[in-house]
């Protein structure tokens, strides 16, 4: 892997990224804290009478679905401008661009990471205890993260040369927040969709968070290996398009 | 990594740049379509043009290691779009383009600086991007400092720097690059009168070091300096490449006789520093 010689410069890239999101304050990061916290007790006051009866411990379960929604969300929508925004650094001088969105994905992974240590309490404090299927994180957190760089390749790459496709993209994942068992119990999808409805890659890595932080089990190997399709599907697609459209990076930008 | 851009790192190899029959085609849209809205209009309206511009045609050359080789020619020749596809920014159309060595583009200084960081911390975010490693940059942080003349200033925001400190500290910084071909666009003005005076003792300390330099220049005089090969562009095309000072008289030829009202020769562009 040649973008390993570039280890020092996209760790660089990756403090400079965060320390310019935190602020240098705590104040920023305990706000990224909270910000998933009040969203779940939003929707638990929301959606807690409809789902509390078909779903155990509604409140983890929301919280689940919104910390790894917020991974999903908050990366590919900031990795649109993880080019754009670093235009000199791709008009005035060379490094492989695909730096750029890795980067900017590998902050939104730490961030994500932190987020979801105030799981962690919340698991003790309201009765559902930690089961040694939570060692299981790092590798279902490194899938989704492979997942959303291949993604984040493609959509970095297209916003240099269609500057709407945030608007399209912030459309998406509106939709998308309904089409994720997020505020719903999967067993709510109609069985006869349900084969339709894992098809969504998100959702997948919904449901093994939820296995291993919720029920204590570990995923079975065939849900591994469909994921891992996933993941050599998007990063395949991701760095073909991405190393196309690189080229007129520097004229488009 | 582009398969045309062969990086052999061989010490021994005499050639420094090989360009091969390397071409360049800018797309100029005839209208600008930046969004998926414009496009998907564009087709319907049966508007999906674009005219072509090409900025290369064709150019060949070799750079010597240890040459110093300088680029002239009239404005819009495409000295710069060639500067820019040795760096590696620009993409060819076709040709090829091998690089032998560690190559330092001052195409501009100070890129990825984070206005937000301190001096001391954009050393560090700067030097990787020149492709230096943490533990090179530790043993020569003194002397960037020192060079720059900002150690009382290590600490302090860039946002709160003037523009001479950080230009000082952007060139200070990325001639601890160590490269083994340097691209020039101009001579670097840096600075008060004292900093240029440094600045331009260190390229010919380069030079003599026996470090291949690229020199893309309007400045006749400092070509005829500098530079014992040059290359003459026009429209994108090699007019002639030899002997300086043989070079030279020819752009004064074609010059005078395409005398036109742009004045190329007067118009010596002193190279903009930007704040990015």
């Amino acid at each position: 892997m040649y973008l390993w010689d570039y280890r020092e410069l996209i760790g660089n890239l990756v403090v400079s990224d965060l320390k310019i999101k935190y602020a240098d304050s705590m104040l920023g990061f305990a706000w990224s804290l909270l910000n998933p916290l009040m969203m779940m007790v939003i929707l638990y006051l929301v959606f807690s009478n409809v789902y509390k009866s078909t779903q155990e411990n509604f409140v983890i379960y929301l919280l689940i679905g919104i910390l790894s929604w917020r991974f999903f969300s908050l990366v590919t929508t900031s990795s649109l401008e993880a080019i754009v925004a670093k235009e000199s650094l791709v008009k005035k001088i060379y490094i492989p661009r695909e730096i750029l969105t890795l980067s900017m994905v590998i902050s939104g992974l730490i961030s994500s990471f932190l987020e979801f240590l105030v799981l962690i309490p919340l698991l003790v404090v309201l009765g559902v205890g930690i089961y040694p299927a939570i060692l299981l994180f790092p590798v279902v957190q490194l899938l989704f993260f492979l997942i959303i760089y291949g993604l984040s390749l493609i959509l970095s790459s297209l916003y240099v040369y269609f500057r709407d496709l945030n608007q399209i993209w912030g459309v998406a994942i509106q939709l998308g927040f309904f089409l994720c068992p997020i505020v719903y119990p999967l067993s709510l999808v109609p069985a006869q969709y349900q084969a339709y409805y894992l098809l969504n890659p998100v959702t997948r890595i919904m449901v093994m968070y939820r296995d291993i932080f919720l029920s204590g089990t570990v995923p079975g190997l065939s849900d591994f290996l469909v994921v891992l399709a996933f993941v050599a599907f998007f990063l395949i697609v991701g760095n073909l398009v991405f190393s196309r459209l690189a080229r007129r990076f520097a004229e488009e930008v | 990594m582009g398969p045309l851009f062969k990086n052999r790192d061989k010490q021994d190899c005499k050639d420094a740049i090989v360009v091969k029959d390397v071409s360049k085609c800018f797309r100029i849209p005839r209208e600008k379509k930046r969004t998926v809205y414009e496009n998907v209009l564009g087709i319907i309206k049966g508007n999906f043009g674009y005219e072509e511009f090409w900025a290369l045609r064709d150019v060949d050359f070799t750079v010597k290691r240890g040459e110093t080789f300088g680029v002239i020619g009239p404005n819009g020749s495409g000295k710069s779009t060639l500067l820019k596809i040795l760096a590696r920014v620009l993409y060819p159309e076709n040709g090829s383009v091998a690089i032998n060595g560690r190559l330092a583009p001052f195409l501009e200084l100070g890129v990825g600086f984070q206005p937000e960081l301190t001096a001391h911390d954009n050393v560090y975010l700067y030097g990787s991007i020149l492709g230096l490693m943490r533990k090179e940059l530790n043993g020569k942080y003194e002397e960037i400092f020192e060079f720059a003349e900002l150690k009382r200033f290590e600490n302090v925001k860039l946002r709160n720097f003037s523009s001479g400190m950080y230009v000082r500290l952007a060139f200070s910084t990325a001639i601890q690059a160590d490269p083994d071909i340097l691209l020039l666009d101009e001579i670097l003005a840096v600075g008060d009168e004292h900093f240029q005076k440094k600045c331009t003792d260190k390229i010919e300390e380069f030079r003599r070091s026996g470090k291949t330099i690229v020199f893309v220049s309007h400045d006749l005089d400092a070509v005829k300096k500098l530079c014992r090969k040059t290359l003459l562009l026009n429209g994108g095309e090699v007019v002639a490449l030899g002997e300086t000072g043989e070079i030279v008289e020819e752009y004064l030829g074609l010059v005078g006789n395409t005398k036109n009202d742009r004045g190329v020769k007067g118009t010596a562009k002193i190279k903009k520093l930007a704040y990015t």
